[in-house]
């Protein structure tokens, strides 16, 4: 079985790269907006660190790392995730959601490995320069063990934010004509461009419990800087597989409501 | 297209306008819960504001300030652009010309047609923002809730014409969303949205002071907050509405340009 | 084959009302009402055949049609399809199974046939060998070969759908659910693709319930035609034998030499239309062959040819007896 789900997957990424070589232009204009975007959304930070050394405990080297963080998730949001699963919607509208159904392989494998768009590796490459020059700033590397929990904390990041995705598009079963999901969703995840000691009160409590923000850039920034507590690791490892649970959950029950009210 | 004809039909119009907004309650409420960026900015602001206040601004001062700009950009937002891109993609944009009244004022009514929604949203946050923020949320003096209306009235005209101007370049280009996008980041930075624009470096609030961003969001917000005399109130409100004029002018242009092209190439 | 005893698909629907005040009310108390899609059907299927399904619109055909795929659950009642429990969505079930709709497409729109199709191997899990050949008898017999390098988009309509039912069976199904997969097609194409699923369906074995509204469709493929109207079963059985109960007459064409006048073709039967060069009438079936021949004699004939009545008109006659029978049902229950 793991053999045919791997076979399908690797079919599913060679029609993806047939229509990214197709629309080239169209794609990698998307890309370079996306670049502009994340660069003038850090003159914010640069205003800000104009005025004061250090917010909220973090200096402006320590910042530019979770705004690397989350250049790079976003790469992955947008190269791999939103696409599929904006095609969920689109199928609900269109009543094409049937024929996800009617194949004899699982729905939700089928939906969210029908578009990928390889040219937002670019916002992975930006992370990645992102995150050489801040350690330039700062003077240092990295500390070896955390960068290796830096790599782990991307793939829960990566799980979190599918996960997170899969909730709000079972949202759709319900709410059909909601189609800017995706936008509802960016500004959202825009909170994960600061960190997150930055929220108190009550949104720290949202952003660290609800909606994970704070796992998902913050953390992997402090493990690089070799200051993450064992312990939070592990609460994100776990805590990002129970949510993944939860989400496989929410979908199945989206998935036996649609089919018993009629789609 | 007479002029009384379509001041005639405009309340019509308006009412359309509004029943739709009404069935698409929705999807509003979505576009809505998704701006997000006052509270993350508020949230960011506060905490660097905390120990000591950055310029004329304390933490309670951006409290005010970014529920503020919540409010206003509640009341101003527009997306004609999209609207514009998306007919000339489906074509229903030729159903439209068959009508005696130019598209544009369907567009316009269909914008505003949203706004009495948008208030019901936009009220109870001005509203919490009086009780956590006293009387700095709200114009202490008489002439500021008059100019308050003018501005807020030019913000949602320079939002709504700039984005027919990008909208109309769908009909010499095959697609302006990704125009819209740029002017979006640009509006986003420069616009007084993620922080008030005089505490940015001074070339940068010189550079603001010349493009219409600041116009949109900023201005409202400061005459909203009180922030500014009456003769500074007054020289600013008049750069907003040149750019109101400016921008009216470049969409009418466009608009008949963009459909002499139309109907010589078909669409 | 298939078993359909009892089946029954209520929908609870909540009232939607217009205007603002109602917009308000509907969030503190919903209205809900019950629509009856499917309310009772029963009918066996053996395999191999070739099933018909019509009926107005809204009468429940594509809802079956869906409870039969395992897409819909039924509110009641017990469905088998070849062994299976369709609902349960066995993957031997669906890998037996195809269901095409007309107005929807599978097909990847950027992307040529050919990838859908190798999609649907990979889904399907279709070994190589009998992928191939597949393809090619389907390339052959639907004439593909220039199609299924040009992406969907591309393709015109009759070609898409002809790309469309090449890719739902691509697993060779031993069911196959089309629903409505003509409509919009032009007349030529659509005898194309009559002609396909007949010669498909008796080359592989293959079940096949079709609902259209085109009744050449029916009647050129589905010997057995089964009636559904307000989700209820109003006739299950030969296409003949429907036309005989509900219009027996006969419809008799003649092509007439010179114009006749009105008065001589009523005398003959019902007149049906009456045009300078031809004229139809309708007739009782025990009359037919006295009035042919006594038309022979009195009119200028030079052409003549006996038809049933058509098919729609024999459908809406059908209809709107059961809308009466309901009416009258539904006046005696309130009187």
């Amino acid at each position: 079985m793991l053999r045919r789900y791997s076979r399908l997957l690797g079919v599913q990424l060679r029609a993806s790269s047939l229509l990214a070589m197709q629309y080239r232009g169209d794609f990698l204009l998307e890309g370079v907006i996306s670049l502009f975007w994340t660069f003038t959304a850090m003159v914010p930070l640069l205003v800000v660190y104009g005025e004061r050394q250090a917010i909220a405990g973090w200096s402006f080297g320590e910042a530019l790392l979770v705004v690397g963080w989350f250049t790079l998730l976003q790469g992955v949001l947008e190269g791999a995730i939103t696409p599929s699963l904006n095609g969920v919607v689109e199928h609900i509208r269109k009543g094409t959601l049937d024929f996800v159904l009617l194949k004899p392989a699982d729905a939700q494998f089928l939906v969210s490995t029908t578009r990928f768009e390889p040219w937002r590796s670019t916002n992975v490459l930006t992370g990645v320069a992102i995150f050489v020059y801040s350690f330039h700033l700062l003077g240092r590397g990295p500390s070896i063990p955390g960068l290796l929990a830096s790599v782990v904390l991307l793939g829960t990041s990566t799980l979190l934010l599918y996960s997170m995705w899969i909730l709000t598009v079972s949202a759709a079963f319900f709410v059909v004509k909601v189609d800017n999901l995706t936008y509802f969703f960016q500004s959202i995840f825009d909170a994960a461009r600061w960190p997150s000691s930055v929220f108190k009160g009550p949104l720290a409590f949202v952003f660290t419990f609800l909606i994970p923000l704070a796992l998902m850039t913050t953390f992997p920034a402090e493990a690089m800087l070799g200051r993450l507590p064992l312990r939070a690791l592990v609460a994100a490892v776990v805590g990002s597989i129970v949510f993944a649970f939860i989400s496989r959950r929410v979908w199945l029950r989206s998935i036996g409501h649609y089919t018993s009210a009629g789609g | 297209m007479s002029l009384r004809n379509t001041v005639r039909a405009f309340p019509s119009l308006l009412r359309v306008g509004f029943s739709e907004a009404l069935a698409y309650r929705a999807e509003l409420l979505v576009w809505v819960l998704s701006t997000t960026m006052p509270f993350i900015m508020m949230a960011l602001w506060t905490a660097v504001a905390r120990d000591e206040p950055i310029g004329p601004y304390n933490a309670e001062g951006f409290v005010g300030y970014f529920l503020a700009t919540f409010v206003v950009r509640q009341l101003t937002g527009a997306w004609a652009a999209w609207q514009i891109n998306y007919e000339v993609r489906q074509g229903t944009l030729a159903m439209r010309l068959l009508r005696p009244i130019s598209p544009l004022w369907a567009y316009a009514a269909e914008n505003l047609g949203a706004v009495p929604m948008r208030v019901m949203v936009a009220v109870p946050v001005a509203i919490f923002s009086v009780l956590v923020v006293g009387e700095q949320a709200v114009p202490r003096e008489w002439w500021g809730w008059p100019l308050l209306l003018v501005t807020l009235l030019g913000g949602w005209l320079i939002t709504f014409l700039a984005n027919v101007c990008i909208g109309t370049m769908a009909l010499f280009m095959e697609s302006s969303n990704h125009v819209m996008d740029v002017w979006l980041v640009l509006f986003f930075i420069l616009s007084g949205y993620m922080f008030p624009v005089s505490l940015g470096p001074p070339w940068l609030s010189a550079l603001v002071d010349w493009l219409p961003f600041r116009y949109q969001i900023g201005l409202p917000v400061e005459v909203m907050t009180g922030r500014h005399e009456l003769p500074e109130t007054l020289l600013l409100l008049a750069r907003q509405w040149i750019w109101v004029l400016v921008l009216g002018t470049l969409a009418v242009t466009l608009w008949r340009r963009g459909l002499r092209r139309f109907a010589a190439y078909g669409g | 084959m298939i078993s359909v005893r009892g089946l029954r698909k209520h929908y609870k629907v909540h009232k939607r009302p217009p205007g603002l005040k109602a917009a308000f009310r509907s969030l503190f108390h919903r209205e809900y009402t019950t629509v009856k899609a499917v309310d009772g059907i029963s009918f066996e299927i053996r395999a191999g055949e070739r099933v018909g399904f019509l009926g107005p619109n809204g009468a429940g055909k594509t809802t079956t049609l869906k409870v039969l795929s395992g897409l819909l659950h039924p509110s009641e009642g017990e469905v088998r399809v070849d062994g299976h429990v369709p609902r349960h969505r066995e993957e031997a079930f669906l890998k037996k199974i195809m269901l095409v709709m007309g107005q929807k497409q599978q097909l990847l729109w950027d992307l040529p046939p050919a990838e859908t199709f190798e999609l649907n191997r990979a889904i399907y899990d279709v070994p190589q060998a009998q992928f191939k050949q597949t393809v090619d008898e389907l390339v052959a017999l639907l004439e593909l070969e220039e199609l299924i390098q040009k992406p969907s988009r591309q393709l015109s309509l009759g070609e898409r759908m002809k790309c469309e039912l090449a890719a739902a069976l691509i697993h060779r199904p031993r069911v196959l659910f089309l629903d409505e997969p003509t409509i919009g097609l032009d007349v030529s194409m659509q005898v194309t693709m009559r002609s396909f699923i007949k010669a498909y369906t008796e080359r592989h074995g293959a079940t096949l319930i079709l609902t259209s509204h085109y009744m050449d469709d029916v009647a050129a493929l589905c010997p057995r035609i089964v009636v559904i109207d307000k989700g209820a079963l109003s006739y299950d059985g030969g296409l003949d034998a429907l036309v005989q109960r509900v219009r027996p007459e006969k419809r008799v064409m003649f092509r007439l030499e010179q114009p006749v006048e009105a008065a001589r073709l009523t005398s003959l039967g019902r007149v049906v239309s009456h045009e300078p060069g031809s004229a139809v009438l309708q007739v009782p079936p025990e009359a037919v062959s006295a009035t042919i021949s006594r038309a022979l004699s009195s009119l200028p004939v030079t052409d003549l040819t006996v038809e049933n009545a058509p098919l729609e008109e024999v459908m809406s006659e059908l209809f709107a007896e059961n809308k009466a029978r309901r009416a009258s049902v539904a006046g005696e229950v309130g009187s």
